[in-house]
């Protein structure tokens, strides 16, 4: 079996696939959760400030990591 | 003008028109959900997949040389070999398309060049063990790996915004998801233009037009960027709709879910050089998309439709190849060529007027899926 699948890149592909795909998806669930807590009616109060704060920290991550993404692959 | 120089040319003709159908038939894999989620305007949509793919051609410009290689003998290839395998491919992109089945670009051009060189060197000029390991064995596990990954990532996200607003929920996925297919894009044009450019390299190599160690010329990579963006403009939407209303319902946060997993494992799969392709990996996804959120559902007769033709892919291009080179050696010299050129063009033009009689365009492709293809007209308002 191990002469038609390269096992090493399999699993490095899955573990990647899954940091990407599922992990920046999440981070950017998380990004809209915090943007909705500035947008209700906590508007001006603090917990409407950290809310901003969360998802300016999680759309930045999605961004840098789709970043790297395009990175790796055009350097190979 | 001389005959080899002729052939040649027919050769990169023939190319260019696959590497348009690669495009037209793919732009399905990036904009689908993005269309179907109305994230953004069809036109649109394919509009800005066009651009990014044509920025993608020349991104990467270390082209995979050659085409097929490791899978059949580089000594067999020659340039009747290279078209018969180029008109297999694209015979089978446009049947395909007119089924509007998405169906991978090049396991139909690999599939043409192994029928090409079975008949016309033998079995032994075909490496069973590279087709097993960089074509058979990945076209197995990709749709797998990114259906789990949009799976996991669908569920998640249905999870984490559950106290969202409707409405911030769906315009913020809508900005995603723009995102997210644009990353797709730009990979499909980087992965995709460059395996046309790789055939007329290695035609023009073959034809002592330019020495083996020479890089791509200049105007070849502006050529094929031309035409799979051309492509990609015009849009293949049969395609389109199946894989954005025929496959499963889609909303905004399942689509970027279904991108951001074809995008990371596209990605992950080209720097590991693990031999994936885009539209086995976007199929997945959705599908993936459509089995994470609960009480969704999945069309799994058209799924099943999917997949028994992607199976068909390499036997049946590989049998259009082979008979492509059969009738053209029969024949024989330029004029043989041309013969199965015209014949490919007929066949062309034929699906084209079949394709006139339901059209499906950038107006009703988002029409309710009642079954078919076919967009049903009693029940546009």
């Amino acid at each position: 079996m191990n002469q038609y699948v390269d096992v090493d890149a399999l699993w490095k592909v899955l573990v990647a696939g899954l940091a990407g795909g599922v992990g920046l998806v999440a981070l950017f669930a998380v990004g809209l959760v915090g943007l909705s807590m500035r947008t209700s009616e906590h508007a001006a109060s603090r917990t409407g400030a950290a809310g901003l704060a969360v998802a300016l920290v999680c759309f930045t991550l999605v961004v840098a990591g789709a970043a790297l993404g395009l990175y790796v692959m055009l350097k190979k | 003008m001389d005959a080899s120089t002729l052939l040649l040319g027919v050769v990169v003709v023939t190319a260019l028109a696959f590497d348009f159908t690669n495009g037209f038939h793919d732009t399905a894999n990036a904009m689908a959900t993005s269309i179907a989620t109305r994230a953004l305007r069809p036109r649109i949509a394919v509009a800005l997949s066009a651009v990014l793919n044509f920025v993608g051609a020349f991104l990467s410009l270390k082209v995979a040389a050659t085409i097929a290689s490791g899978i059949v003998e580089s000594g067999a290839i020659t340039l009747t070999v290279v078209f018969a395998g180029l008109v297999g491919g694209l015979a089978w992109n446009l049947l395909t398309w007119y089924f509007g089945i998405p169906s991978s670009s090049s396991h139909a051009l690999i599939g043409g060049v192994v029928g090409a060189t079975l008949i016309a060197a033998g079995t032994g000029a075909v490496k069973v063990d590279g087709l097993m390991s960089k074509v058979i064995v990945p076209a197995f596990l990709s749709p797998v790996f990114a259906a789990l990954v949009a799976i996991a990532g669908t569920f998640l996200v249905y999870r984490i915004t559950q106290r969202v607003p409707a409405s911030t929920r769906t315009r913020g996925f809508r900005l995603g998801q723009i995102g997210s297919a644009s990353l797709v894009s730009l990979a499909h044009g980087t992965n995709d233009a460059q395996k046309t450019m790789g055939v007329i390299t290695l035609a023009l190599i073959a034809n002592h037009t330019i020495s083996p160690g020479a890089g791509t010329p200049f105007w070849v990579i502006v050529a094929c960027a031309l035409c799979i963006s051309l492509g990609t403009y015009i849009g293949g939407w049969r395609v389109i709709r199946t894989l954005g209303k025929g496959l499963t319902e889609i909303e905004s946060p399942q689509g970027f879910a279904a991108e951001g997993s074809s995008a990371a494992v596209i990605l992950a799969a080209t720097h590991f050089g693990f031999p994936l392709s885009t539209t086995h990996v976007c199929s997945g996804s959705i599908m993936g998309a459509g089995v994470g959120k609960r009480l969704a559902e999945v069309r799994w007769g058209v799924a099943g439709r999917m997949v028994t033709a992607w199976l068909c892919t390499i036997p049946a291009a590989a049998l259009v190849g082979a008979g492509a080179w059969k009738g053209a050696d029969a024949i024989g010299g330029v004029g043989g060529v041309a013969v199965v050129f015209g014949a490919a063009v007929l066949f062309a033009g034929g699906l084209y007027l079949a394709a006139r009689r339901i059209p499906v365009t950038h107006a009703n492709v988002n029409e309710e899926w009642t079954g078919s293809l076919a967009p049903d007209k009693e029940q546009v308002a």
